[in-house]
C-alpha cells in the first residue's frame, strides 16, 4: 500500500480490498493506515463487509470505524472482560465501568431522586443546582499531545472539555476550569532522561501552564481550581487533566435527534491538524512519536471559540438548539455518527469550510481541528441563526441534514465516500484480558525517626508535593465572571491555600463547589487504599468549602501505563474497587469520567510507565453563601478542633518519600464513619458555628496546620496528646500522618458545647487556640515543645518552593 | 417614574467581561445593553449616557492590545464616538477596554505594555484615588482594594509625561505597590474633561462583599464591594444630569 501525497489527492478516497485478506495482511494493513484496531476487530469489520454489505470498504469507512472503535472514544478496557486474581480471590469481572461506576452510580441514585438529572450518555454530568438550574462538569486528559507539545496540547486540552460543556445538553455556560497535572520534578538533571527528544519537566510544566493560561484566560472561564503532583514515573508521560464546569437551565438538558432536522457546523475551519488524534492517544509514546504524531496535535484558537460560544449560548436560550455535539475526538465523523447513526442521514464534506485545498475525504471527516460546534436544527431557524453567527462573526455552514433512513451517508463532490448502518455493524469485540494484584505487608514507621522537626516541617512545606502554587496560580485569570467567592489563594493576607474553590451561580441563590484529589504514591502500595482516599480526599474537600455531603457528585479520571500488562491492569482493578466502595459509602454518584491509556514510553532501557492515577473531581452543591468557609485562621482567640482520628500509618505520606522510605502501610479509612463527621461539619457550618476549616492531608496535621496560619491573623498552639488517635502514634506520625477523614477546624469558644453535641466524642476534640501573644506555630507534647518555628518564616518556605523553577 | 440611565457596552469579538460588567452597571442603576461590534454603527450611541469598553482579549489581542478594536470601532463608528463625548457622554474602559480607549485617542497618550514580570497576573491591587471630584470616583474612599487580571498593563508614557500626567490630575488612579512596572504606578487615567476613565482593574469582579479573598472584610459595612461604589458613582452622577435637565 502507498500513502499518497497529502497535497495532490488523485481522488477523494479508495476503496480498500480487505475481502480477501489472511489475519496478518488485515494486522499489517491497520498498521500502515495507523488505524490502532487489533487483528480480531479487523476480521470482525472484514465479516461485516462481506457478509452485511457485500461489498469493500472505503478508506473513510475504515477510518470512521477505527475512531469508533478506538480506546480513546469506547473505552474498550473498561468495558473488558477481566479475569482478576487479586486479594479478593480469583473473580470474574464482567466491564470495570458497569461493575464499579455505572452500578454504583444507579444504586445511589434510587436513593437521591431528582439529584443526579444526567450521567454518561451526554458530554458531561448533571446534577440538580435549584428547581430551575443545573450544573455538569466535565474532565478530560490530553497527555500524548502535551508530552510532544506541551503549550498547544494543554491548549487545546482546554478548548477541548470548553466545547464538551458548549455541547452539554443543548449548550451549558462554561462557568469554571479546572487542570491538574502530573510532571517529573522540575529539577531534574537532563542527563538522567534518558530518550531522544523527551522534552525537560520544566519546559513540559512552562508550555502546559501558558497552554491552559491562554485558552481559558481568553475564553473568559476563570481556572478556579487545580493541582500538580511531581513524580520522576511522569517524566516521559506527563499527565495533563482540564475540566470545565457549566450551569443550564434544566429545561434545556434533554435532547433527542430526530430526522428532518438540518446540520449545521459552526467555529472554525476544517484542516489537517488533528489527524488520527483519538488513535494517536491510544497508543503508547516513543521517540519516534516526538518526530512523527505531530500532526496529531492540533492548533487551538481561543477566540474562535469565544466567538462559537457566544453563539451557541444565544441560540439556546433563544429556543433555536435541538441537538448539539462538539467536534472533539474523530471530528465531524463522530459529531455525525452521535447525530445521525440512529436516525440516518447525509452529510456533505465538500461543503465543510477548509483551511487548506486538497483534503481527501477522510481528512476532511476524522480532522479534529479545534473550535467546531455541530447542531441540528430546524430548516425554519436557519435564518435566525444566520443573523446570530453575523452578529458574534463566527462561520455558520449547512453541512447536510438528518433523515428516517438509519444509514450514515457522507458525500464528497457527488460521490458517496461513507455508507455505515450502525444497525448491523456491531459493537467492537469485547476483549478479554487478565489481571493480578498481589499487596505486600507494609510496615510503619521504621527510618522515619528525627531530631529536627522545625527543619522537616520546613522541607515538607517546600516539597514540590506541598508548597505553594501560586506562581501558577497568578497566571490563570480565577476571577473572570465576577463570581469566584472562595478563591484558590485567599484569607486575609489573600495568599493562604484554601481547599475547594466556590463560584456563585447567576440566577440562583445556591453555589458551586469544585474540588478534586488524587493521590498516586498510595497507588504504588496499594492501589485500593488510593482509590477509597482519593474519593474521601476531595468529598472532604469540598465539605469544608461549605459544599452539602449529600449532594456532592464525582467524576473518575484514570491514566494508566500498559493495561496489557496484567499487574498493571490489576493495580487499575483494585482502584476501581476502592473508589466504589467509598463513593456508595458516601452516597456520592460518579455522573461522569474518562480514562486514559498507553501511558508509558520506550526508552532505550525499556519501558517506563507512569504509575496508575486516579483523579477524582466533584463538584458540591453549597446551598447559600452564608456557607462558604475558608481555610484561614480569622482571628486570636479561637479554638482549635480535630475531626477525626489520626494513627500510626505512615505510607504514601510525603514525610516518607522525602525520607526516603518506601512501601510502608497505607493509613486505614472508615468511611461510613467519615460521612458521618462530614456531615456534622456540615451541620456545624450551616448552623455558623466554623470559622475556618482546613482538610489534612498531604503533610498531614503540622503541614494543615502551618497552611491554615498563612493567613497570619494569630500564633497557633497545639498539644498533641489532645489528638483523637488510635494505635498510640509517635510524634512523627501525629504531626505529618496522613489519615484520611481528618478536618482541622477553628470556632469561637462559645460555639463549642453545640458542635461536641454534632461529633462523636472519639472523632472530635479540641486541640489547642489561636493567640494574639506571638506569630508562631507551637506543637507541645506532655506539656514541652516538640515543635516552634515562626509563621512568617514557614510561610516563606511554602511561596518559594515552586517559584525558582517557574 | 425617572428615567434610568442608559449604558451601552461594545462587545467585540474576544470581550469576554461583558456580561459581569452588564450586572454591575444594572445593579447600580443603569439600563445596560450590549452591542457586539458587528451590529454598531454611527447612530447607536444616540441614546446613550455612559458608553463601556470591558475586558476581555479583543480579537485575542495577538497585535498590540486592543488595537484591532480600535480599528475596528473607528471604521464601525466613525467620529460619533468622538461626538458623544463632546456632547457630555461619559466613557469607561477597563482593562481591555482601557488598552482600547488608549489606542482610540481619548486618554492622555500612552502605551499598555507587557508587565515588566512578563507574566500574566491575576490578584488583587491596593489602589490610590488621586484625584477628587472624578464623576467615576467619588464615592470611593482615598485607598481602596480590586482585583487586576492583566498580561499588559504597565502603562507607559512618553519620557517625563507621567509625572506630567499627575501633576495636571490626569492621573485617577495608582497602585499602591509596584505590581506590573507603570510608570508612575499608574493604574487609572482620566482625560481633561474627567468624563472619560480607563482603569486596569476590575471593578465589576468587586461587586459584592462577599467577592473580596477576606472572609473578614466589611468595607462600608453594606453587602457592596469597592467596585460597586465606582459604578454607582457614575450613575448618580448622570442622573442628577438627568434629573437637573428635566423640566
Amino acid at each position: 500500500m502507498t500513502v499518497m501525497s497529502p497535497d495532490q489527492p488523485a481522488e477523494n478516497f479508495r476503496r480498500i480490498e480487505i475481502r480477501d485478506l489472511e489475519p496478518e495482511g488485515l494486522g499489517k494493513l491497520s498498521e500502515d493506515m495507523k488505524l490502532s484496531l487489533s487483528i480480531e476487530d479487523m476480521i470482525e469489520i472484514q465479516l461485516y463487509y462481506a457478509s452485511e454489505m457485500r461489498r469493500e470498504p472505503t478508506d473513510v469507512e475504515l477510518e470512521c470505524i477505527a475512531q469508533t472503535w478506538s480506546e480513546h472514544c469506547k473505552h474498550r478496557i473498561f468495558g473488558a472482560r477481566i479475569e482478576h486474581c487479586g486479594p479478593d480471590g480469583e473473580e470474574v469481572i464482567n466491564g470495570l465501568f458497569k461493575t464499579y461506576i455505572k452500578e454504583v452510580t444507579e444504586r445511589i441514585m434510587e436513593t437521591k431522586p431528582g439529584f443526579v438529572l444526567g450521567c454518561f450518555v451526554d458530554n458531561a454530568g448533571f446534577i440538580k443546582l435549584d428547581d430551575n438550574q443545573a450544573v455538569c462538569l466535565k474532565v478530560e486528559t490530553h497527555n500524548h499531545p502535551s508530552a510532544i507539545e506541551p503549550y498547544a496540547g494543554a491548549n487545546t486540552g482546554l478548548g477541548g472539555v470548553i466545547r464538551d460543556i458548549l455541547g452539554a445538553g443543548k449548550g451549558a455556560k462554561p462557568i469554571a476550569s479546572c487542570d491538574i497535572f502530573c510532571f517529573g520534578p522540575p529539577d531534574i538533571d537532563s542527563g538522567d532522561i534518558q530518550a531522544d527528544d523527551v522534552i525537560h519537566p520544566l519546559g513540559i510544566m512552562r508550555g502546559v501552564v501558558r497552554g491552559v493560561r491562554d485558552y481559558g484566560n481568553r475564553m473568559g472561564i476563570p481556572t478556579i481550581s487545580g493541582a500538580v503532583q511531581f513524580d520522576p514515573s511522569y517524566i516521559y508521560n506527563p499527565l495533563v487533566f482540564c475540566g470545565t464546569a457549566g450551569v443550564i437551565p434544566i429545561d434545556d438538558i434533554d435532547k433527542q435527534m430526530r430526522g428532518g432536522l438540518k446540520i449545521i457546523a459552526v467555529g472554525g475551519r476544517t484542516g489537517r491538524d488533528g489527524l488520527k488524534g483519538a488513535t494517536f492517544s491510544s497508543m503508547a509514546l516513543d521517540t519516534d512519536s516526538h518526530e512523527a504524531d505531530q500532526q496529531a496535535v492540533q492548533i487551538g484558537n481561543p477566540i474562535e471559540e469565544k466567538k462559537a460560544a457566544d453563539f451557541v449560548l444565544d441560540a439556546r436560550r433563544g429556543g433555536l438548539v435541538v441537538f448539539i455535539t462538539d467536534c472533539g475526538a474523530g471530528g465531524f465523523s463522530s459529531a455525525a455518527g452521535e447525530m445521525l447513526s440512529e436516525v440516518g442521514g447525509n452529510l456533505y464534506l465538500d461543503r465543510a469550510p477548509l483551511k487548506e485545498p486538497g483534503m481527501t475525504s477522510w481528512e476532511i471527516f476524522l480532522s479534529e481541528s479545534q473550535e467546531r460546534m455541530v447542531l441540528a436544527v430546524e430548516e425554519s431557524a436557519l435564518p435566525e441563526l444566520r443573523e446570530l453567527a453575523e452578529t458574534y462573526e463566527t462561520e455558520l455552514t449547512d453541512i447536510g441534514e438528518s433523515d428516517h433512513s438509519g444509514i450514515l451517508k457522507v458525500w464528497h463532490d457527488g460521490e458517496l465516500v461513507c455508507e455505515l448502518d450502525n444497525s448491523r455493524l456491531h459493537d467492537a469485540p469485547v476483549r478479554q484480558m487478565s489481571s493480578e494484584f498481589v499487596l505486600e505487608s507494609g510496615s510503619p514507621g521504621e527510618g522515619l525517626d528525627c531530631a529536627d522537626l522545625v527543619g522537616e516541617l520546613g522541607a515538607l512545606l517546600s516539597d514540590f508535593a506541598v508548597c505553594s502554587r501560586e506562581p501558577i496560580i497568578r497566571e490563570y485569570d480565577h476571577e473572570v465572571q465576577g463570581n469566584t467567592v472562595l478563591k484558590p489563594l485567599a484569607g486575609a493576607s489573600g495568599d493562604a491555600p484554601q481547599d475547594a474553590s466556590v463560584v456563585r451561580i447567576d440566577g440562583s441563590d445556591q453555589l458551586m463547589a469544585m474540588g478534586l484529589a488524587l493521590l498516586p504514591e498510595w497507588g504504588k502500595s496499594d492501589p485500593r487504599a488510593m482509590g477509597r482516599a482519593t474519593v474521601d480526599e476531595c468529598m472532604r474537600s469540598l465539605v469544608v468549602a461549605g459544599a452539602n455531603p449529600d449532594r456532592i457528585a464525582l467524576l473518575d479520571n484514570f491514566c494508566v501505563g500498559n493495561p496489557d500488562n496484567s499487574r498493571e491492569l490489576g493495580m487499575l482493578v483494585e482502584t476501581c474497587k476502592g473508589i466504589a466502595e467509598a463513593a456508595e459509602a458516601y452516597g456520592a454518584p460518579f455522573v461522569s469520567g474518562k480514562d486514559s491509556f498507553y501511558n508509558y514510553f520506550e526508552t532505550e532501557q525499556g519501558a517506563v510507565s507512569i504509575p496508575t492515577t486516579c483523579l477524582i473531581s466533584g463538584m458540591g452543591i453549597v446551598e447559600e453563601q452564608s456557607h462558604v468557609t475558608g481555610a484561614s485562621i480569622r482571628k486570636p482567640g479561637s479554638l482549635l478542633a480535630v475531626v477525626g482520628c489520626s494513627g500510626p500509618d505512615m505510607g504514601g505520606s510525603v514525610y516518607a518519600r522525602i525520607k526516603g522510605v518506601f512501601g510502608g502501610q497505607v493509613p486505614h479509612l472508615e468511611p461510613v464513619a467519615a460521612m458521618n463527621s462530614y456531615r456534622g461539619v456540615h451541620q456545624a457550618i450551616s448552623r455558623g458555628l466554623i470559622l475556618a476549616a482546613h482538610d489534612i492531608s498531604e503533610g498531614g496535621l503540622a503541614v494543615a496546620a502551618a497552611e491554615m496560619g498563612f493567613s497570619l491573623q494569630a500564633g497557633l498552639e497545639i498539644d498533641l496528646d489532645a489528638l483523637p488517635a488510635k494505635g498510640s502514634p509517635e510524634v512523627v506520625a501525629r504531626l505529618f500522618g496522613e489519615a484520611p477523614s481528618r478536618i482541622l477546624i477553628e470556632l469561637d469558644e462559645a460555639s463549642l458545647s453545640q458542635l461536641e453535641e454534632l461529633f462523636n466524642k472519639t472523632d472530635f476534640a479540641v486541640i489547642g487556640s489561636t493567640s494574639s501573644d506571638h506569630s508562631r506555630l507551637r506543637f507541645t507534647e506532655r506539656g514541652e515543645s516538640v515543635l516552634d518555628a515562626e509563621l512568617v518564616a514557614l510561610k516563606e518556605q511554602w511561596k518559594n518552593g515552586l517559584k525558582h523553577y517557574y | 417614574m425617572e428615567e434610568r440611565p442608559k449604558a451601552l457596552l461594545l462587545k467585540f469579538p474576544g470581550t469576554n467581561c461583558d456580561s459581569e460588567t452588564a450586572r454591575a452597571l444594572e445593579a447600580a442603576g443603569f439600563v445596560a445593553e450590549v452591542l457586539p461590534i458587528s451590529r454598531a454603527n454611527e447612530t447607536v450611541l444616540e441614546a446613550a449616557h455612559l458608553v463601556v469598553f470591558s475586558g476581555g482579549f479583543s480579537y485575542g489581542d495577538y497585535v498590540m492590545a486592543g488595537r484591532l478594536a480600535q480599528l475596528e470601532a473607528e471604521r464601525k463608528l466613525g467620529d460619533s464616538l468622538m461626538r458623544f463625548r463632546d456632547n457630555g457622554g461619559y466613557l469607561l474602559g477597563i482593562c481591555n477596554g482601557f488598552q482600547i480607549l488608549t489606542k482610540l485617542g481619548f486618554l492622555p497618550r500612552g502605551s499598555l505594555i507587557n508587565n515588566t514580570s512578563g507574566r500574566f497576573i491575576c490578584r488583587w491591587a491596593g489602589l490610590k484615588r488621586e484625584v477628587s471630584g472624578n464623576p467615576f470616583l467619588k464615592g470611593l474612599p482615598e485607598s481602596f482594594e480590586l482585583p487586576v487580571a492583566h498580561a499588559e498593563g504597565r502603562f507607559i508614557a512618553p519620557d517625563g509625561d507621567a509625572q506630567d500626567y499627575l501633576g495636571r490630575g490626569l492621573v485617577a488612579l495608582t497602585y499602591t505597590s509596584d505590581i506590573n512596572g507603570s510608570s508612575s504606578a499608574i493604574a487609572g487615567l482620566a482625560d481633561e474633561t474627567g468624563r472619560v476613565l480607563g482603569l486596569m482593574p476590575h471593578p465589576e469582579r468587586f461587586l459584592w462583599a462577599s467577592n473580596h479573598y477576606d472572609p473578614d472584610w466589611r468595607g462600608d459595612g453594606s453587602e457592596w464591594g469597592w467596585g460597586y461604589m465606582m459604578f454607582k458613582s457614575i450613575h448618580d452622577t448622570i442622573a442628577a444630569e438627568i434629573a437637573g435637565h428635566s423640566p
